[in-house]
């Protein structure tokens, strides 16, 4: 049978797209959906707490439970700030929190002027005045409008509607919160994207050059001051300053002098260097039966390095400095160099099998023939550089950020719906509001809202004025 | 005693005082131990603030730069925004909670008082005098976010019980009454269920079971209603997420000038950042009806609990990872 003319048409495969999209948008944008993400974020960012990261593969192995080890490394949850599952759920946040604020929460947060059921709001009141039709609706814009009211009229099916909005621009203040987070996470992507930062230690009187920019650094002194400061529970020694005295020659060749403090950083060409840490760097000697062995670490190393005894299955871990030993060969309190040592770690294969205390310029026997001495020690400084061209945009992103969230919690947008309708003998004022956090928050100010137009109203006409000289 | 110690003792004293005499006032709601309880509270807030400024002026060492010093800011500003909140509405009630738990917060620091100590390099800053106060004025002001959900649950369950109790006899009446009497036990099942509030808070239960003299009943009427306790929860919430904003981004600021980079995933920042979170999704659901109320309350005291985790039990468990040594 031939199709008649008046039936529907069959949707298009482009509705049907469309209606589908439009259904998949919905649900991105799914307020519910979206605090779930953050929920996801907040525990995937809750287990960076929990479980150490950055450590090696050993590290968890040793100090963790079998399974959880393996739970910990076969899900990355060590490095889980830059697994693609945490950065995959930060974008995802991202674009639905974009698209619930332009599809969702701007259109329902700025609502069309219309009419509505006065007595269905739960806060409304209605009001008998005097006068007649002209003067009450003057009055009631000259009320609103004396108020900080901002009074708009409507004619809507026949009704002559006021509204009056207060903090009406103040809706948008979701808008800007959201926008600050999104700049702010567009200044993390840039330095994802092109920044760098690393670490690197160099000793006093020799220098380093950074990979990244070719900048060199040479250490001409590194100073420290660590206090003993008397507190209750005995001498303590604070760290009080410590500064590196640097020469830096840039890529383009240009030398000048300069200093590194802690929270006093040096600024070049967009890379800013920090004094991060400081150490003792210590020149070791290993030795078979008095003979210095030719593989004996070439030059000072640093606290955490560590080297192999010869031929030998042992190896030997510079673990820390000590400042002073104390009687008996046990470390002393005091981290500042007076009767240094280092203590080392024993290692037979990769089993740490003990440590030992070696006076500096004295060495030790450590079986088979082999002896270790410890030289002096130089002092080297820990240098932090970064280079992130996205802090711009987070510093400001993060004062959008708080400018949407003072905006969205100190100015409550309220509407109020004002009917006035009646006959010429009486006219009656019906007034609702609405606000975008409900009626419970706006119930009082309603109520004095209501009080003050009522006396008000009753209130006689203005006095005339006084004849003169009747004030005194 | 040396005067250092006697400000801290006259502070708790005052707490103690006004925790009693507003604990009182919140049992009773006589007027006597609301008008003792005040000053006290004044007193016990100006004199630790005192103390907070001598430190500084005899050492001259700023006191914030350890447990001692930041958890006694943590009891002074937590007294100051409960007061400040109680002057402009009325929130004494809540007083010997705040009270009780600002003593407990300045005895608790006493035990890390160790005295005056140089700050450490990385704390030598001026950030140390922006980001410390900001961060904890925004614990304090959770805290007293906490307390008033805190009430706000016992008045909730509080109703419940009395809607509970008020059904039971119906029930077995309507029971004991045959198959006639089954429809009245739905009716009255059904009653509280749909004479749901609108506004204005509390359920019908609690007006006609006080009317009919239960002491629950009459003392919860005395409490303002759900509404406004719910209402005055997200003003104070709303102090406290914009001061933990600030302060996060102080933070991150200062990191940036002392340690690199304004981000390091440290625990305490993230820990931080974990509580930011949940205090955000509290003001985004504080936006929908079903879950402003009890729903609200229970994630302010979640909210809270996050903060102790972010701020002792990071300093403390979680120790050497955030010790502020480089
Ligand atoms: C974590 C970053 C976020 C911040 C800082 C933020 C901030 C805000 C603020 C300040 C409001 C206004 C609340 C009020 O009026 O009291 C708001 C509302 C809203 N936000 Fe977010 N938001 C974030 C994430 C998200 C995400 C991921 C979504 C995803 C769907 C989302 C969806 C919404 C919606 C739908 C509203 C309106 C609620 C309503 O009017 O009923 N937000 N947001």
């Amino acid at each position: 049978m031939a199709m008649t003319g008046t039936a529907p048409p069959a949707p298009s495969i482009v509705d049907g797209v469309r209606a589908g999209l439009r259904e998949l948008l919905g649900q991105l944008s799914n307020f519910w959906f979206g605090m779930s993400l953050l929920g996801v974020w907040g525990f995937l960012t809750l287990i960076g707490v929990v479980v150490d990261q950055g450590k090696d593969e050993t590290f968890y192995l040793t100090n963790y439970a079998p399974a959880l080890a393996r739970l910990v490394l076969r899900l990355h949850l060590d490095n889980i700030y830059h697994s693609p599952a945490y950065l995959g759920i930060v974008g995802f946040i991202l674009a639905c929190m974009t698209l619930a604020t332009f599809w969702r929460v701007i259109p329902t947060r700025l609502p069309p002027l219309r009419g509505v059921k006065i007595e269905a709001i739960p806060l409304n009141a209605s009001m008998t005045v005097r006068g007649d039709e002209a003067s009450v609706r003057a009055r009631v814009e000259a009320f609103f409008a004396a108020r900080g009211w901002q009074v708009r009229k409507r004619e809507l099916g026949g009704i002559e509607w006021t509204f009056a909005d207060k903090h009406n621009w103040a809706r948008r203040g979701v808008l800007v919160a959201h926008v600050g987070f999104v700049i702010i996470a567009i200044g993390t992507t840039l330095y994802w994207a092109f920044g760098y930062s690393g670490q690197t230690a160099v000793l006093a009187g020799s220098t380093v050059k950074i990979a990244e920019n070719g900048t060199v650094f040479r250490l001409d002194r590194f100073r420290y001051r660590i206090d003993p400061i008397r507190t209750k529970s005995g001498i303590v020694y604070q760290p009080i300053d410590y500064v590196s005295d640097v020469h830096v020659t840039d890529h383009a060749g240009k030398t000048h002098v300069d200093q590194i403090r802690v929270n006093q950083p040096l600024d070049i060409d967009g890379v800013s260097y920090y004094q991060a840490s400081y150490g003792f760097g210590v020149h070791f000697t290993v030795s078979k039966d008095g003979k210095p062995l030719a593989n004996s670490p070439a030059g000072s190393i640093k606290e955490g390095e560590g080297f192999a005894v010869g031929q030998s299955t042992r190896s030997l871990q510079y673990a820390k400095f000590i400042g002073t030993i104390g009687p008996g060969n046990t470390v002393g309190p005091d981290p500042r160099p007076n009767n240094p040592g280092v203590m080392l770690n024993v290692f037979d294969g990769s089993q740490n099998i003990g440590s030992v205390l070696v006076p500096l310029d004295r060495g030790i026997d450590i079986g088979n023939g082999y002896r270790v001495d410890a030289g002096r020690y130089t002092l080297y400084s820990g240098i932090q550089y970064r280079h992130d061209p996205g802090i711009p945009f987070v510093g400001v992103g993060a004062f959008v950020l708080l400018a949407g969230l003072c905006i969205s919690f100190y100015f409550l947008p309220a509407r109020l719906y004002v009917r006035v309708d009646g006959d010429a003998k009486s006219w009656q004022i019906g007034l609702a509001a609405t606000t975008v956090k409900g009626y419970d928050i706006y119930e009082e100010q309603f109520a004095a809202l209501v009080r003050d137009f009522e006396r008000d109203d009753a209130a006689p006409p203005a006095r005339p004025l006084q004849p003169a000289g009747s004030l005194a | 005693m040396n005067t250092d110690q006697l400000l801290i003792v006259i502070s708790i004293s005052a707490y103690i005082m006004s925790t009693l005499a507003l604990f009182t006032y919140f049992l009773s709601r006589e007027k006597l131990p609301k008008q003792i309880g005040i000053p006290f509270a004044f007193i016990g807030c100006a004199v630790q603030f005192f103390e907070l400024v001598y430190r500084y002026q005899t050492s001259h060492i700023w006191p914030l730069t350890n447990l001692y010093g930041s958890l006694s800011l943590f009891a002074a500003m937590s007294v100051a925004i409960f007061i400040g909140f109680s002057l402009k509405y009325d929130l004494w009630f809540i007083g010997g909670f705040v009270q009780a738990f600002a003593a407990g917060f300045l005895a608790y620091a006493l035990t890390w008082n160790e005295g005056y100590l140089p700050a450490v390099p990385a704390l030598q800053s001026y950030w140390i005098k922006i980001h410390v106060p900001l961060v904890v004025s925004s614990y304090a002001a959770f805290m007293v976010a906490m307390v008033m959900s805190m009430l706000y649950l016992i008045k909730y369950y509080g109703e419940r019980s009395l809607e509970r109790d008020a059904m039971r006899p119906m029930n077995i009446r309507a029971a004991a009454a045959g198959s006639g009497g089954t429809g009245m036990a739905m009716a009255a099942y059904a009653a509280p269920v749909t004479s749901q509030r609108m506004i204005g808070g509390d359920l019908p239960v609690l007006a006609s079971a006080a009317a009919a003299g239960n002491p629950l009943a009459m003392w919860l009427s005395t409490l303002p209603s759900l509404a406004k306790l719910d209402i005055m929860t997200y003003r104070i919430v709303s102090v406290g997420l914009p001061l933990l904003t600030v302060g996060i981004i102080t933070g991150a600021w200062w990191a940036k000038e002392a340690w690199g980079a304004y981000w390091q995933w440290d625990p305490k920042e993230t820990a931080a950042l974990v509580s930011w979170t949940v205090y955000a999704m509290y003001m985004h659901l504080h936006t929908r009806n079903s879950w402003r109320g009890v729903r609200s309350a229970w994630m302010s005291v979640l909210g809270f609990v996050t903060i102790i985790f972010c701020y002792l039990g990071v300093n403390i468990w979680v120790s050497g990872l955030h010790s502020y040594k480089m």
